[in-house]
């Protein structure tokens, strides 16, 4: 078994034990602690951005949303990682290179933050689509991939016409860009839950949920892997 | 102008070139256009064989190294910071006119003087260059080796050739470069290595990193590759084919090591391949012998994390500055805080390029390092120490390169190498066997010529 971040083979002690879970791993104990993981209990209420003295409330940012769009279309946000240099460099290739199997490193974390967080909740998994040019370029969807992971069924209900990269605009002009997404198809009183790669600002998600509740959605959460 | 006009302006960018399609960044009509006349001809770039796969880019054949995307097509991981090669995004190699790279009568400006010795192996390379043959130069560490290749880069350079200075490591591309820029400021030269911004349009010279030869078909007419016999060059079976892909077929390969491996050393010796031995520095003076120095107990006294006394005094004895290689990363960042924080570099510092700036700058006086700085890199007047040179990763070759680093200005031609060790291994004998033995071979040199060596 080789670790699929730096590729070197795993080694373990060889118990019984071992024998079944070796099968399982899919990185390296030495990439595996790089990972930092965000604690809920110092982070805000909505969208997990770490603050150390407000325990228990809502940041700046979600204030300001809730004050701009008069009420919030996104219930909750949930992220997994915090965004240190490990994470970006295995994001850049995961994401920027094309390396797809990279997603698997994140599976068991990411079903057990939907199990703590959205378990025996009705929920519609979507992911975040691309634009049909950019999923071309890529090859594949890395909302789409991190979706899957979750061993649930996935349903796209939107689609994405083409704009610049997220990551190259300012803070600004990602807030008060057009909305990218159209609805395909969805349900009056749906419940749905969102799956993307980062939580930046939270432009994308929130353009993606104005979009499904004025088609009739009634509560939109998300499930992103890192927040940054 | 006509078409053919057009095409030898495409050809600097993409003659000798292997290239994924968001390389070539042409317009896509003007793209199919040229690949509809086969002026790109598209090759497979993942290759299936029964039982394996084989990347057409990078020769990987292991399985942990390929991936498959959602819709099961296969990818390669090993070369993907190059840009992913999968079955279903081929390599494109140009097919259309030769580039012709600019005429230059006058390549090199040095006006340095080669030694004898030096000039012997000069000679004997600019016979390979022209005869489009092999050779190796097996020459001790500061014999002058890059020197030595002047004459025959500036010799295939006003010939037209295009010639490539390959070596496995990053830091010695970024030394090389600076040097081959001020010695032939006349030719298009370019240093290729990983997050390097230059680019090759025509290049007369190329040095790169091994690895950015994968980038290249058939497009050299001379190939130098730097220290054979390093990681990951030595012991990558693939590297090597990627190096033979990027010379053309009629290229001459030009192998320059101060420490042959096995291999190597066989072929010489069955005089498979023609050789040149140097086994006397560029100043003529003996290599440093290393010092065996025997410590009780020195992992375990590492171990409680303290610095054995005889190491102390040796660090305090010392006129020059020095290096202190250690032979892992944890051993690196503990001695560093047990010396007052003194800096250490190691292969994922992101700070190691400008560490060893300073160091040769001469703003600090000491350095700890592990084997990444064991060859390549040229620090005038200093010293050496191995802690634990009986760990397994210091073998023969990397003893004798870490020996190599002392004593290798004409001003001060000697300097102080010493081996801290607990258990005399065999690597440290042979290395320092081998040491003696080179250092005979001069003497007797320069007893058979009558010459001694100055410049």
């Amino acid at each position: 078994m080789h670790c699929y971040v730096c590729f070197e083979s795993i080694h373990s002690k060889t118990t019984w034990g071992h024998l079944f879970q070796l099968f399982n791993r899919k990185i390296c104990l030495r990439c595996e602690k790089h990972f930092e993981k965000l604690q809920a209990e110092h982070a805000c209420l909505k969208c997990m951005k770490p603050i150390e003295y407000h325990d228990g409330q809502m940041c700046d940012d979600c204030l300001a949303w809730k004050k701009r769009l008069n009420e919030d279309p996104l219930e909750r946000n949930v992220s997994i990682f915090k965004y240190n240099d490990f994470l970006k460099d295995v994001m850049s290739k995961f994401k920027y290179r094309g390396d797809y199997e990279m997603v698997y490193v994140f599976e068991k974390d990411l079903q057990k933050a939907y199990v703590e967080n959205f378990q025996n909740m009705p929920l519609t998994i979507t992911p975040i689509p691309l634009s049909k040019e950019r999923y071309e370029e890529r090859g594949f969807n890395q909302a789409e991939a991190i979706a899957k992971q979750l061993n649930k069924p996935i349903v796209n209900l939107l689609t994405r016409t083409h704009t610049e990269k997220q990551a190259k605009r300012t803070k600004r002009e990602r807030v008060f860009s057009e909305n990218p997404f159209q609805v395909l198809e969805v349900k009056e009183g749906m419940n749905i839950l969102l799956i993307d790669d980062f939580y930046t600002t939270g432009t994308t998600l929130r353009q993606a949920a104005l979009e499904l509740k004025s088609k009739g959605a009634d509560k939109v959460y998300a499930l992103t892997l890192i927040r940054s | 102008m006509n078409v053919d006009d057009y095409l030898t302006e495409l050809s600097p960018l993409f003659s000798g070139r292997l290239l994924l399609k968001r390389e070539i960044r042409l317009d896509e009509q003007l793209f199919q256009t040229l690949l509809q006349n086969n002026l790109f001809k598209e090759i497979r770039s993942i290759k299936k064989y029964i039982g394996f796969y084989e990347c057409q880019r990078c020769f990987n054949q292991s399985s942990h190294y390929f991936g498959r995307l959602p819709d099961r097509t296969v990818y390669c991981k090993k070369c993907i910071m190059m840009g992913r090669v999968s079955e279903k995004e081929p390599l494109y190699e140009w097919c259309g006119p030769d580039a012709i790279l600019d005429k230059v009568s006058q390549a090199c400006e040095w006006n340095g003087v080669l030694s004898p010795l030096q000039k012997h192996a000069s000679l004997k390379i600019v016979e390979a260059i022209q005869n489009r043959s092999q050779i190796l130069i097996h020459a001790v560490c500061g014999s002058g080796k890059t020197e030595m290749l002047y004459e025959g880069i500036a010799h295939a350079i006003e010939a037209g050739k295009k010639v490539c200075i390959a070596t496995p490591r990053t830091d010695v591309v970024r030394e090389l470069a600076p040097r081959f820029r001020r010695d032939f400021p006349n030719i298009k030269s370019c240093a290729l290595y990983m997050n390097s911004t230059e680019k090759d349009v025509n290049a007369h010279l190329v040095i790169a990193t091994t690895h950015q030869l994968l980038r290249y078909k058939d497009a050299f007419d001379v190939t130098v590759i730097d220290e054979v016999d390093a990681f990951p060059f030595h012991n990558d079976p693939t590297l090597k084919k990627a190096v033979k892909r990027a010379t053309k077929k009629d290229g001459s390969t030009i192998y320059l090591t101060a420490t042959p491996r096995l291999d190597m050393k066989l072929k010489k010796s069955f005089q498979l391949i023609p050789a040149v031995s140097i086994p006397l520095r560029f100043h003529g003076h003996p290599l440093p012998v290393p010092k065996f120095h025997y410590i009780h107990q020195l992992e375990k006294q590492l171990k409680e994390e303290k610095i054995p006394a005889d190491i102390t005094d040796w660090f305090k004895n010392r006129k020059r500055r020095y290096l202190i290689f250690v032979p892992t990363i944890e051993m690196a960042e503990q001695v560093s805080v047990m010396l007052d924080h003194t800096p250490f570099v190691h292969a994922e510092s992101p700070d190691r390029a400008e560490l060893i700036q300073q160091f040769r700058n001469k703003k600090m006086n000491r350095l700890i390092t592990t084997t990444i700085l064991e060859r390549g890199v040229t620090f005038p007047s200093i010293d050496v120490a191995i802690i634990q040179a009986d760990h397994h990763v210091f073998d023969e070759a990397a003893l004798i390169q870490i020996a190599g680093r002392a004593g290798r200005s004409h001003a001060d031609p000697n300097g102080d190498v010493v081996f801290f060790y607990e258990t005399k291994t065999r690597a440290m004998v042979s290395a320092k066997k081998e040491i003696v033995l080179k250092n005979e071979e001069g003497k007797k040199w320069k007893e058979e010529t009558g010459e001694v060596e100055k410049i």
